[in-house]
């Protein structure tokens, strides 16, 4: 209820960096010193990898700053406008459009050629759609996540289903009979806050994001959200918030859902007695089984001083066995293909159905107005799930909505 | 010319004691008004952030295009809505809270005038997470004891109008205890003779309540309204950490609408504009108060 004025702050905050701009660059106190920006847990984490190249390269210094999610977005938009930013950053791979169309991002293309480890080829399909931003080459992908689908093996069992749903039409008819089999229980849990999750079910019917001008009329994308909203209409899916998905899957209430890798972890600890009970599969197929990827890059601040000594970091931190030892720490799913041939992936019956789902997807369009039009859609699909719209009168105005949002 | 110099030379000292709040003021206050003004005539957005070439004047587009924006209708109707109905709430539950506190001075009165304070102190995160698992659906609290009345489930947060409702019953619950305080002053303030003589006179309960009590709260209410209607008018944390402006805008207030449009999407042009119109219509409704309160002094 109090927050005065929200324009205020914000202008103050450019205001104030612009004039403190001029004291002290970002890039830390001594001149050795490389400046790390990394969010969330793995922020708190990468301070712990720092040691071991901080010892080869005696003569730099990595400072970590570990920035809360929340706080993330805040942080870099008053990096931008005062130009005072770190050395090297994280960046969310939907991020990376918008900050690279501000100019915040360095072109790495002249400095490809010196570092190997940066080579195109060496990374997912899907993750190299954030690696560029119209010409150029704005960020190197650090770790990778993917959607897939996790199931309940005996709940699935009991309906019919001993492999998991491998298309949409039996995925709906396993959603439909786990549904019917309780009161209570939703056959599919579907995250109607995910931005993604709809271009999911568009991308596997065949839909092609055209990022100068979008079609979200076509037969393509038209029938993927009457899948998509057919499960909120029959009751396979709830549109209320209800119980928390780790208990109502344990319970057997939501039986299906779609989740990221970091959900492996978060089951084994909070539903233990569950182990062997469920198992996750890659996507069901329409015309594909594509999924989204996401994860975030390293990349550069267009104006730092220690250019070489980013690239280097970036570089050891992208080095295949850095990577092994990075996921080991943090759970993270490594962005290089080479490190998927190591047995501790490929041999491991979760995380070898994420390494096979990552060489199926695409990355979020490469638009700086993609959290708009995402969150413009969510709406739309509100409006369809609770507020009863017409799907085809919705789709024609978001259409028109999207389209104007993209220069 | 050179008399107002040489006067204000001699009689610096209120001036330099009123220097500092005046300087934060204008440093902190109006000049990022000013400049907010100036921005909400631009495109600025993340692209103007980093480099101000890329910014351009585009006259009053912003405002136009806040006029037939269909989310800014609903934000403003949405807050009228939270004003019209948690404002009068709040005053009338603080003053009623404070009256029968005011009744007596042992340990049970001391014990409930820290219970009506304690939500005004708690964070609004932890107010947040526990009244999420009240309101929820499935399992909260509210609906488990609505089942025991075998009333069906209400969708606390997940149908526009209730939604809207919910918000203003957390936020007078929350609200309640900084006003109760204020009025709880105001009322040790009253003399006591006054309640003497009104006894002396035989005057019943209810008339001391009328004639003396409550007029003479009439700062004290004064300030309450205008506080608590400002504070209301820029109604944001509860939509922001409960529902996020959900379901289908039904709870976006004005203040979430600016911050969505200014650091979700990053259209600080547009969000300035929007900040400006909530500007106004709060100096308009306060100086309709204060001469309301005007010719409410001539009587």
């Amino acid at each position: 209820m109090k927050k005065k004025g929200l324009v205020v702050p914000a202008v103050l905050a450019m205001g104030l960096s612009t004039a403190l701009a001029g004291c002290g660059g970002g890039s830390g106190d001594s001149e050795n010193t490389l400046s790390v920006w990394a969010m969330g847990e793995e922020g708190k984490l990468l301070d712990e990898m720092t040691e071991a190249y901080e010892e080869e390269n005696p003569d730099v210094t990595v400072d970590v700053q570990a920035i809360p999610w929340d706080q993330a977005y805040d942080k870099l938009l008053t990096a931008v406008a005062s130009g005072n930013g770190p050395d090297v950053l994280q960046l969310g791979t939907t991020w990376v459009a918008e900050f690279a169309d501000a100019g915040a991002l360095l072109d790495l293309t002249e400095h490809m050629e010196d570092y190997p480890d940066f080579n195109l080829d060496n990374y997912f399909e899907g993750a190299q759609t954030s690696m560029k931003y119209d010409d150029q080459i704005v960020g190197i992908p650090w770790y990778v996540e993917t959607r897939t689908m996790y199931y309940r093996t005996d709940l699935l069992e009991e309906v019919g289903y001993s492999e998991a749903p491998a298309t949409w039409d039996e995925l709906k008819d396993a959603a439909t009979k786990l549904s019917e089999s309780g009161e209570d229980v939703y056959g599919l849990d579907i995250d109607l806050n995910d931005q993604i999750t709809p271009f999911i079910f568009a991308w596997q019917n065949g839909f092609e994001f055209d990022t100068e001008n979008p079609d979200f009329t076509s037969p393509e994308f038209t029938e993927a959200l009457e899948y998509y909203t057919s499960y909120f209409e029959e009751g396979i899916s709830t549109t209320s918030e209800g119980i928390d998905i780790i208990q109502a899957f344990k319970d057997g209430q939501k039986p299906i859902f779609f989740s990221g890798p970091w959900m492996i972890n978060i089951l084994n600890d909070q539903a233990p007695d569950l182990e062997g009970q469920w198992a996750v599969a890659t996507m069901p197929a329409k015309e594909n089984n594509l999924s989204s990827i996401g994860g975030a890059n390293f990349s550069v601040f267009h104006n730092s001083e220690k250019v070489d000594e980013a690239l280097d970091f970036i570089s050891y931190m992208n080095e295949v066995d850095t990577q092994i030892e990075w996921m080991e720490k943090s759970n993270t799913l490594p962005s290089r293909l080479e490190a998927w041939e190591d047995p501790k992936l490929a041999d491991d019956e979760m995380y070898s159905v994420f390494g096979e789902q990552l060489e199926n997807t695409k990355g979020a369009p490469p638009i700086k107005e993609w959290e708009k039009v995402a969150q413009e859609l969510l709406s739309s699909i509100e409006r369809i799930n609770i507020g009863g719209a017409d799907l085809d009168e919705e789709l024609e105005s978001f259409n028109e909505k999207a389209n104007s949002m993209i220069e | 010319m050179n008399q107002l110099v040489k006067g204000t030379v001699r009689n610096r000292h209120p001036f330099i004691f009123i220097a500092p709040a005046l300087l934060i003021l204008i440093l902190f206050s109006l000049i990022p008004i000013i400049i907010a003004f100036v921005i909400s005539f631009t495109d600025m957005d993340l692209k103007g952030l980093a480099d101000w070439s890329n910014i351009s004047f585009i006259g009053v587009e912003n405002y136009t295009n806040l006029l037939a924006d269909t989310v800014f209708h609903k934000a403003v109707f949405n807050t009228f809505f939270y004003v019209v109905i948690g404002v009068p709430l709040v005053i009338f539950f603080s003053l009623g809270i404070a009256l029968l506190l005011n009744y007596g001075k042992n340990l049970v009165f001391t014990v409930f005038r820290a219970v009506y304070f304690m939500p005004a102190i708690t964070n609004i995160i932890a107010i947040a997470v526990v009244w999420g698992f009240l309101y929820n659906t499935e399992y909260g609290l509210f609906n488990y004891l609505l089942s025991l009345a075998d009333v069906d489930k209400v969708p606390w947060l997940e149908h526009p109008v209730i939604a809207k409702l919910s918000l203003i019953l957390l936020a007078v619950w929350k609200g309640i205890g900084i006003n109760m305080i204020i009025f709880l002053a105001a009322l040790q303030g009253i003399p006591n003779s006054y309640y003497e003589a009104a006894k002396i006179d035989g005057a019943k309960r209810w008339q001391i309540l009328l004639f003396i009590t409550i007029p003479l709260l009439r700062y004290a209410i004064f300030f309450v309204t205008v506080t608590t209607l400002i504070g209301w008018l820029q109604f944001f944390e509860e939509p922001f950490i409960m529902t996020q402006g959900g379901p289908l805008d039904g709870t976006v207030s004005m203040a979430l609408f600016i911050y969505q449009r200014g650091f979700q999407f990053s259209e600080f042009g547009y969000a300035a504009a929007g900040s400006f119109v909530l500007f106004i219509v709060i100096i308009i409704v306060t100086l309709l108060q204060f001469k309301l309160r005007k010719a409410d002094d001539d009587i």
